[in-house]
């Protein structure tokens, strides 16, 4: 058994370095110059790096930027192969309409919308689209950024899909989305205060429901802790989290010539 | 499929064009006069010209749709249709937000920094 596993794997193995090499061959036919070559991934459990399709991803973005240079202030690529466009939140939607409608984009699909909270920005809440094009196979991510009062825009006369996902947006964050057609809270009960998702919002919440024998029925009564909330002190003089360092690997940014 | 009539897309809610030569021709027309008001400068402009001239000089030579089809290499004949459709649209829509003009607004320095914890300065 162990043998014919090897066997497999081995196989395996050199199918994929036959790939890896094809495709560091039409690396060099591309107009594109990369002075380091990235050296051949060949541990199994390390996620390999493709060098065509991240070619192809920052033309890609190069592109989008090149046509919308109103809107778009950044273009990176993260974890290797995911292509983020970072925007202005006025271009909302001529960002997602261009990307949905135009020749050489077609992402008909919008897979999620996501929120972010990040409360020492000044626009503490980002937006993040995610969207799919069935027609080129290939997924792309559009992010934004707004503050508790300012309103977003709302997508939803682009992509049917958004209305709920903005409600979810709306109610866990607090967000507010500019001509929705029914932003109403979609998560929490009925009667829930706040904004669950932010990162202010105490993780045991501020009421609690429990079933009273004697009124015979659920009530609902604000939070009393048995213990007293106590704050620990627990900064270590070392480093707490090496790897949380701002050169990030992980991220690259895609060089778009702006004109200034 | 030459000579057969085409009775279905296979895709729900697309109905198979009668004229599609026409069909494009116009949407194509219309699109190109859209572009026409965008300065000569837009890259959206250049790019999206170059898109519709290279697919009109296609739908003009070739007279067979599956020709035309396979020469374009986007889809049905009724799906191209469909794209120009939402071309038109876009590029009508984008006269009015006018995205060639420079950045609306630079994001604060910290925006896009990731991870947050620098924000906060180390001692």
């Amino acid at each position: 058994m162990a043998s014919i596993l090897r066997q497999i794997t081995k196989t395996l193995r050199t199918s994929s370095n036959r790939n890896v090499v094809a495709c560091n061959f039409a690396r060099f036919q591309s107009t594109e110059t990369s002075s380091a070559q990235a050296p051949v991934e060949t541990r199994p459990t390390v996620r390999k790096s493709d060098p065509m399709q991240r070619t192809q991803l920052k033309d890609f973005g190069k592109y989008v930027a090149d046509c919308l240079p109103k809107f778009i202030q950044k273009v990176q690529l993260t974890a290797g192969n995911e292509l983020e466009l970072l925007i202005a939140p006025e271009g909302v939607l001529p960002v997602l309409q261009f990307l949905k409608d135009h020749h050489n984009c077609q992402f008909e699909n919008l897979a999620d919308i996501a929120g972010m909270d990040v409360p020492s920005r000044p626009n503490r809440f980002e937006v993040i689209y995610n969207i799919l094009s069935l027609r080129f196979n290939s997924r792309i991510r559009v992010k934004t950024y707004t503050d508790e009062l300012t309103p977003i825009e709302s997508c939803n006369n682009i992509y049917k899909a958004a209305n709920w996902y903005e409600r979810e947006i709306w109610d866990m964050y607090g967000v507010f989305f500019a001509n929705h057609p029914d932003l109403r809270r979609i998560l929490t009960d009925y009667g829930f205060e706040g904004h669950p998702f932010r990162k202010d919002f105490p993780l045991s919440g501020y009421v609690e429901v429990r079933y009273d024998d004697e009124k015979k029925r659920v009530v609902v009564e604000p939070l009393e802790l048995a213990q007293e909330f106590r704050k620990f002190e627990l900064a270590a003089p070392w480093e707490q989290f090496p790897k949380f360092r701002p050169a990030l690997a992980s991220v690259e940014e895609v060089k778009t010539d702006k004109k200034e | 499929m030459s000579g057969a009539v085409k009775r279905a897309t296979g895709l729900t809610g697309l109905a198979v064009a009668t004229n599609p030569h026409k069909a494009l021709g116009t949407l194509y027309g219309k699109i190109l006069r859209t572009l026409q008001k965008m300065p000569e400068h837009a890259a959206y402009r250049k790019h999206t010209e170059a898109i519709i001239k290279e697919r009109s000089e296609i739908l003009t030579t070739t007279p067979a749709v599956e020709e035309v089809e396979k020469k374009i290499n986007c889809g049905q004949i009724e799906e191209v249709i469909v794209q120009a459709e939402n071309e038109l649209v876009l590029s009508r829509k984008m006269l009015t937000w006018k995205p060639w003009e420079p950045l609306v607004n630079q994001p604060p320095p910290s925006q896009w920094r990731w991870p947050p914890a620098q924000a906060v300065q180390q001692r």
